[in-house]
């Protein structure tokens, strides 16, 4: 990992921190600010430009869906709260994004247990099951295939569908725990850890600084 | 280090109301020595086995009485990270016991787990992928390689560990003859070389001549393990052939041009044939070379260019839906063909929806449950099934479907003698009967070749009907 990148343990704390506040903050321009650094941050990094512009999309009906019902059925200053919680939904976003779209699921786990002692059952327990999320989709086309041959169909909206991905893939962490202890996997045991990544203590300060900072301007200077 | 595994006294069930698996078994591993066990399906290979690695009664069952000692110590009070140092296991079902995402993650997440020293893990992971001859797939992904390819990571896995005790349980079930055979001499040499003791659960007892020590059998009359004589393992019947017969030129199902990729990897170059209607046929090749994904292809599972007829009419605009009632694929994988929750819901359900419900009629199918030993399982829940009754049920449910094409992937992966011999003359009666055109992939070829009637060869791009060419 580039050295001149933010640390993962940093960035879910700017990501937690600034979230946090973002809830009960009632400031356009702070979301406004928050949407204009993270994005400067993910071009940074090079992201997925093709993922974020998709994910924007995504993210488009629910931003105006809440603004549009509060211009609709709002009261007091309509306008503000419309742009608040419609900037609100991109500010969550791109928030989530420098976490999700620079790091690797492996590298955030990681790097939380090193630096957060977050424990590491549940680290491989995610890191296994998002290994296995290729095989469950798979396992979704596969369950329908099978109860085609079987002459029935379920649709997706059908519960037994459903049903039957559950019970997979609790007979494949039962298989994958049995596994992962035979391959010597101790809850609540020392490990060694060969992950390793910088985190210089600027970056805490940083963060720090950055979440300090928010919160004086919204809670404090409160612009519109 | 010396180093002992001993089994006192043991009765273990698998629920409070059943029947105990074992009953005051009394074992002790003999140490340095390459192990057999061989048993019939369901008779508690796996679980024996699991037993001994301390992973039962923690993740399944109940132990009534008795002790199972690792150096004297009870072995399921022992930390995992301990006990992987002294007695590791490979599974049965390869794509499961994997943490992580690739080859060389999984080996380093392995080391990590006995708190091998940090800096000497990269180099240990490298070194024993290079022994395995696995170093090119190093950063494969583990979830898209094949289930052998799985299997001897999950090997290298185990020897990363460097435990003294390797148990492998079926571990070659996805594995074709060749790599068995290159795995089943490293474990000698293993064992000559590093002093290591292997115990291998084993259905299929060919090539173990002149390599095993010792020979074990589970005998379900006494629920105990007994030692047979290594002279059992040269009784073998010589390899057969299939015997090449004049079949008539009847195909109802064909493909023409057929091709197929696997990431950038040509599986199949364009190839035309046709198989014969009410005959079983043998699809053999090597591990990896495509065959498993040739069904997919065949059920419109996977992408293809090319054709696939029915009758002489191509298929791919024909809906899943009414395809899966002309093709049917009975996968590798038998709980993937599962869709109720017990076994006697399976059978009901697949009579009512039966193409030939004319045929499969109550007796027939009770006739076919007490032939393939399934009676006493039909309350059970099918993911409690042993790895061979679920095989057993799986192919019995389909065949009752009877679809007009029936593509096998490894039917009798974990099957002993006689239940491969009571499966394959009741799908052989089926074909024969009802008309079907029958393609089984089997790496097992002992007590089955001899019964079919002719073989298909898939290898270096392209299938041909051995005899022809």
């Amino acid at each position: 990992m580039s050295s001149k990148r933010i640390n993962p343990t940093i960035l879910v704390i700017i990501m937690l921190g600034i979230g946090l506040q973002i809830t009960f903050a009632h400031s356009v321009s702070t979301n406004i600010v928050v949407i204009f650094v993270t994005c400067l941050y993910l071009c940074y990094c090079k992201a997925s430009g093709k993922l974020l512009i998709l994910t924007s999309l995504y993210a488009f009906p629910l931003a105006l869906g809440s603004w549009w019902s509060f211009i609709m059925f709002g009261t007091g200053d309509v306008w503000h709260t419309a742009w608040i919680y419609a900037s609100r939904v991109y500010a969550y976003l791109y928030l989530g994004a420098i976490v999700t779209l620079t790091v690797s699921v492996k590298n955030i786990l990681l790097s939380l247990s090193l630096h957060l002692k977050l424990s590491s059952t549940f680290v491989y327990g995610l890191l296994a099951s998002f290994n296995l999320l290729g095989r469950i989709k798979h396992q979704y086309k596969t369950i329908r295939y099978s109860a085609m041959m079987r002459g029935t169909t379920y649709h997706f909206w059908n519960p037994s569908l459903y049903l039957r991905v559950i019970i997979v893939a609790l007979n494949w962490s039962q298989d994958l725990a049995e596994a992962m202890t035979s391959q010597g996997f101790t809850e609540g045991a020392a490990r060694t850890l060969t992950y390793k990544d910088n985190l210089p203590k600027w970056q805490w300060c940083l963060a720090t600084f950055l979440i300090l900072l928010y919160f004086v301007f919204s809670f404090l200077v409160r612009p519109w | 280090m010396s180093i002992s595994l001993k089994v006192e006294d043991l009765t273990f069930t698998y629920s409070i109301d059943s029947k105990p698996i074992f009953e005051r078994l009394n074992f002790e591993l003999p140490l340095n020595s390459f192990n057999l066990l061989i048993g019939p399906s369901g008779s508690g290979k796996s679980t024996i086995f699991k037993l001994m690695a301390g992973l039962y009664p923690q993740y399944s069952g109940i132990k009534n009485n008795g002790r199972i000692l690792l150096n004297g110590q009870e072995i399921a009070d022992i930390v995992p990270f301990e006990r992987a140092r002294h007695v590791a296991m490979l599974f049965q079902n390869p794509s499961r016991q994997f943490a992580m995402k690739t080859v060389f993650e999984q080996l380093v997440f392995a080391l990590e787990n006995i708190q091998y020293p940090a800096h000497l893990i990269e180099k240990r992971a490298t070194e024993v992928l290079k022994k395995s001859n696995l170093w090119q797939f190093k950063d494969r992904i583990l979830q898209t390689l094949s289930g052998g390819e799985q299997q001897r990571v999950a090997l290298a896995t185990v020897l990363v560990l460097d435990s003294s005790i390797i148990f492998l349980d079926e571990p070659f079930a996805n594995i074709d003859n060749v790599s068995r055979l290159v795995i089943l001499n490293e474990l000698k040499q293993l064992q000559l070389t590093q002093h290591k003791t292997i115990f291998i659960s084993d259905h299929d007892i060919s090539n173990y001549n002149g390599l095993v020590d010792h020979l074990y059998e589970i005998k379900l009359s006494s629920q105990n393990l007994v030692e047979l004589p290594l002279t059992e393992l040269a009784k073998l019947p010589a390899q057969t052939k299939v015997t090449q017969k004049n079949l008539p030129d009847n195909a109802v199902f064909s493909w023409h041009n057929l091709s197929f990729h696997i990431g950038q990897r040509l599986l199949l170059s364009p190839n035309s044939l046709n198989i014969p209607k009410g005959y079983v046929g043998l699809l053999s090749g090597d591990n990896g070379i495509g065959k498993s994904t040739l069904f997919a292809a065949f059920s419109h599972q996977k992408k293809y260019s090319g054709n696939v007829l029915y009758n002489g009419k191509s298929s791919e605009k024909i809906r899943l839906r009414n395809w899966a009632r002309t093709v049917a694929n009975i996968f590798q994988n038998s709980s993937d063909q599962f869709i109720k929750l017990h076994a006697d819901e399976e059978l009901d359900f697949s009579q009512s929806n039966s193409l030939h419900s004319e045929y499969w009629t109550a007796q027939r199918i009770q006739d076919a449950v007490n032939k393939l030993d399934l009676i006493q399982v039909l309350k059970h829940v099918n993911y409690q099934l042993s790895g061979g009754q679920q095989k057993k049920l799986q192919a019995l449910i389909i065949l009752i479907m009877s679809q007009p094409v029936m593509l096998f992937d490894e039917p009798f992966a974990g099957l002993d003698l006689n239940s491969l011999e009571n499966l394959l003359m009741l799908i052989k009666q089926t074909t024969k009967d009802l008309g079907l055109s029958t393609l089984i992939i089997s790496h097992q070829r002992r007590g089955v070749v001899e019964h079919i009637d002719y073989e298909l060869l898939m290898d270096e791009q392209t299938i041909k009907r051995l005899g022809e060419f």
